[in-house]
């Protein structure tokens, strides 16, 4: 008797459980075609508590049952037992090759069947790397998993968030980068046992990435949206976030800028009262002063971990005092800069502002008798980057456009229009009213950019 | 009087954190700040003169010993005995700062026995009045219980309880049954404030009594219309004379308010919009003097004002000419303004300051009002140039050209300027930007803000849609 036979009678009487062995589920999965059809079969394999401990057995003349099967072909019967085996005792676990062969070569199609075990095999990978005290090892394992699993990378997945916080916890930034290049735009529960913090941990942990490789602008809108997550209150996590995004900016902009209105509100009262809006207050001024401030304040940063990113927000105050002096001046002498940034050392300062000049962050000459001329800001925009410019707006109002006719669509919309007709006459009105001036209004875009 | 005080300190602070300009810890009374004291004050009576004579002695303490010579005369004629301690409180503050002075006792002597004649006195008016407003009250007669509230009102104000002298003027409220009732009323209680210098209140009582004024008016001139032929435009007029008239008190109330709170362009509008000086009467000579609604009105307006809006509002007001005629020193400033000879202006100002410290409403302002007009001057100076050397200007406003430097740097630096210091030849030049260039980057840069914007509100749509909402724990409740 099959074991799906028992699953289908339902009423499975306990002798019978053990009936069960590895060695059948391997001629099940090695048998059934339809992935489908195996993964509700492997699902619903009785009993739960026990299912496990046969997955992670061995067959019965002690062969390796990953060995008979192969990843490509058998995905999701791999996926079970390597989820089952990464989480039993040790001695069963699979060796990292076994495991990074399977991540190249699984089959995403398939995979996405069980997203449960996904994310089981995910925390397996990294427990895995753990025990053997190697932790970037699960990195490769890792990065192939987060890439071929989703459709695309605009898909959040489980695997992201223990992908980037792995990346983070052993400082192999830049492997992270491809996957951090891509926005995440699509949210899918069907994809991915996804919860709120898989969203805040990945933005924040990849907002963290982003810093430590120095891009900025990508770090503070990572931290923004972690910041600004939907949130009935505010997470521990986006108060973090929100402290680093602040100093990212000053590091970016040399001030605040205001978080954008859905932010949680309670979250912006709370941060009024840490150290860190006090600095952004008083930023930028000259170095002494900043860092009495944050010499006093030391203790919060430490314990925050702040303390390297406060350092470099200190390292950028001269450059936000010479880039502010060009507002007001056409000319300064060494020593007037000297005032400025508060730094008596003429050397110094000498070589922060040639490698402002070198960085294009102020447009200006430096003379023999050590005279600063700022000139105007002169910006070249070409023919190219108009085109660029336009090319992005036409694809982003047609990615508009499509998502508008989804969400017409879409199940819900209709849901709530019906509702609107039942209650009052006038929703025949009301829907064209809702529904013409945005399709006016993409037309205006194409013209508009045709006139441009 | 404490919370004048309060007030004083926290304007200081205000006034140091917004501009460089401090009241000078010792004012100067010399050939350069003239200053006459006898005549300043004569345009003042009673408590009000009483009042800014003990400023004076506390700002200003070579004119201690004659000041307070004064406000012994001065408030023998009042009922206040508090206002006499408070007085030598003064002096004595200033005594410790100034020892050259000589004794209060020296200087003025108050009568024998003057304080224990007025509180007799006192006590005696309190209780007959006490006893007349239970009559009334028990008694139930609207008018008279009002009539009582405000002889109360009036009393306690006459001897400086302040509070609950408001307390029965609102009182009275209850009991009005006309409109003039109400007018007289907040006529009172406006008395009151002013003279308390409580400027925060004044808005409130204004608004009434402009309704209940509108009110009257409106009945007067139907009463007019309907009468007989004969009298009809004779009693309308009337009827809108004495308008104009109680409108004077509750502009100049206005006006005064809006200073007190240190909104400058409000209060010029207010005080250039204050009517002939007849309508002031029981107001002008007591709290305040005309020449006072010169001063303020021109300084909040030099301060605030465009060009065009002085010339059009105050230079052809000709009601505000009156006024200015009582202080001949403010049309010669507003000359010097308006024809840009800002030395000129920098140097009345400089000669009057002393005058201007000296008045305790204006006082606590002049800081932020003088350096505002600094900076309008500063500002249409450099106008029609596209570049000018600093030594120039500043000879033009009788500066160094450190100082004018600072003070056109900051003012750079708050966007007021379009221009940039050329520090190593001096010169100051107008920035040029290139419109087209600045254009096309806004584009640019509104069109990337758009598209990552658009980014971050579809994922956030997105994970609503998910429903992965940050919530609170289940446990913490």
């Amino acid at each position: 008797m099959s074991f799906a036979a028992n699953v289908a009678a339902g009423n499975v009487p306990p002798q019978n459980r053990h009936d069960v062995t590895l060695d059948q589920i391997v001629q099940e999965i090695t048998t059934t075609d339809d992935a489908k059809v195996l993964n509700d079969k492997l699902r619903h394999l009785s009993p739960r508590e026990s299912r496990d401990t046969i997955l992670s057995g061995a067959l019965t003349g002690g062969q390796d049952p990953l060995s008979v099967l192969d990843p490509e072909r058998n995905t999701i019967g791999c996926l079970y037992i390597l989820a089952a085996r990464l989480h039993a005792t040790p001695a069963q676990a699979p060796s990292m090759r076994v495991v990074e062969e399977f991540c190249s070569r699984f089959t995403p199609e398939h995979a996405r069947l069980a997203p449960e075990r996904v994310t089981q095999l995910t925390k397996g990978i990294i427990r895995l790397a753990e025990s053997y005290g190697k932790q970037k090892h699960a990195l490769g394992a890792l990065r192939d998993l987060v890439t071929r699993y989703p459709p695309d990378l605009s898909y959040l997945t489980t695997v992201h968030t223990q992908f980037i916080s792995h990346c983070v916890a052993t400082r192999h930034f830049s492997i992270a980068l491809p996957v951090l290049s891509v926005p995440i735009v699509n949210i899918d529960t069907n994809l991915s046992e996804l919860t709120y913090n898989d969203n805040l941990i990945y933005h924040y942990a990849g907002g963290i990435a982003l810093g430590a490789l120095k891009m900025w602008r990508e770090a503070e809108e990572f931290f923004e949206i972690c910041v600004s997550a939907p949130a009935q209150v505010p997470a521990a996590i986006q108060m973090e976030a929100l402290k680093k995004l602040t100093l990212v900016q000053l590091i970016l902009y040399g001030k605040t800028t205001s978080l954008p209105k859905y932010t949680n509100q309670a979250l912006g009262r709370l941060f009024r009262q840490t150290p860190y809006f006090r600095l952004a207050d008083m930023y930028p001024r000259p170095q002494p002063d900043l860092q009495a401030f944050v010499v006093k304040e030391t203790e919060v940063f430490n314990r925050d971990q702040n303390s390297g990113l406060v350092q470099q927000v200190l390292d950028c105050a001269p450059r936000w005092l010479i880039r502010k002096a060009t507002q007001t001046y056409l000319t300064l002498g060494m020593s007037d800069i000297a005032k400025e940034t508060g730094n008596p050392n003429v050397n110094e300062n000498r070589s922060i502002v040639l490698s402002m000049i070198d960085n294009g962050e102020i447009n200006g000459t430096l003379s023999e008798d050590d005279t600063v001329t700022f000139s105007e800001t002169t910006t070249n925009i070409t023919k190219n980057d108009i085109d660029k410019a336009l090319k992005n707006a036409q694809e982003q109002s047609s990615l508009l456009l499509r998502l508008e006719r989804e969400l017409y669509a879409s199940r819900e919309y209709l849901v709530k229009v019906l509702k609107h007709k039942d209650d009052g006459n006038w929703a025949q009105d009301d829907d064209s009213v809702m529904g013409m001036p945005h399709l006016g209004g993409s037309n205006a875009w194409a013209d508009d950019s045709m006139f441009g | 009087m404490d919370v004048d005080l309060i007030d004083e300190t926290e304007g200081h602070a205000f006034v140091i954190q917004k501009s460089a300009g401090k009241r000078p810890q010792v004012l100067p009374i010399d050939d350069a700040h003239p200053f006459d004291l006898e005549a300043y004050i004569s345009g003042y009576s009673g408590r009000a003169a009483v009042d800014r004579l003990t400023f004076i002695i506390a700002v200003c303490p070579s004119l201690a010993p004659q000041a307070f010579q004064l406000a012994i005369t001065q408030m023998q004629s009042l009922r206040d005995t508090f206002l006499y301690n408070k007085t030598v409180e003064a002096y004595n503050n200033a005594q410790k700062q100034n020892e050259e002075l000589p004794p209060h006792t020296d200087v003025a002597i108050i009568e024998q026995g003057w304080s224990e004649n007025i509180t007799a006195k006192n006590n005696a008016e309190r209780t007959k009045l006490e006893v007349e407003l239970k009559t009334y009250s028990s008694n139930m007669i609207k008018e008279s219980i009002r009539m009582g509230h405000r002889d109360l009102g009036l009393f306690y104000r006459s001897i400086g309880e302040y509070s609950t002298s408001l307390k029965h003027y609102t009182k009275s409220r209850e009991f009005c049954t006309t409109s003039q009732h109400i007018l007289d009323m907040t006529l009172s209680i406006l008395d009151l404030l002013m003279e308390q210098r409580n400027f925060a209140h004044i808005p409130t009582y204004v608004y009434k009594g402009e309704a209940a004024l509108e009110a009257i008016t409106g009945s007067r001139v139907a009463a007019a219309n309907s009468g007989n032929l004969a009298s009809k435009p004779a009693a309308k007029e009337k009827a809108v004379a004495e308008r104009d008239r109680i409108q004077a008190k509750l502009d100049l109330a206005l006006a005064m308010s809006y200073l007190g709170q240190g909104q400058y362009e409000k209060a010029a509008q207010a005080f250039l919009k204050v009517g002939p000086l007849s309508g002031l009467d029981g107001w002008a000579g007591v709290l305040i003097a005309p020449g006072d609604i010169a001063i303020y009105g021109t300084l909040c307006a030099l301060a605030t004002y465009s060009r065009a809006q002085i010339q059009a509002q105050l230079l052809e007001n000709d009601n505000f000419g009156v006024y200015i005629e009582q202080e001949p020193y403010v049309r010669e400033l507003i000359d010097a303004y308006m024809s840009s000879r800002f030395k000129t202006v920098l140097e009345i100002l400089e000669r009057y300051s002393t005058r201007h410290f000296i008045d305790i409403v204006l006082s606590q302002h002049v800081p932020f009002l003088m350096n505002s007009i600094r900076e309008h001057a500063l500002v249409l100076y450099f106008q029609p140039f596209a570049s000018i050397n600093l030594e120039r200007m500043a000879a033009a406003f009788g500066w160094t050209s450190e100082y004018l430097e600072e003070q056109v740097v900051a003012l750079i630096k708050k966007g007021s300027i379009e221009a940039r210091v050329d520090r190593q030849n001096k010169v100051l030049k107008a920035r040029t930007t290139d419109q087209r260039a600045a254009l096309f980057q806004r584009a640019l840069k509104s069109g990337s803000d758009m598209q990552s914007t658009n980014r971050k509100l579809l994922l956030r749509m997105r994970l609503q849609q998910a429903d992965l909402v940050v919530k609170a724990p289940r446990n913490a409740g």
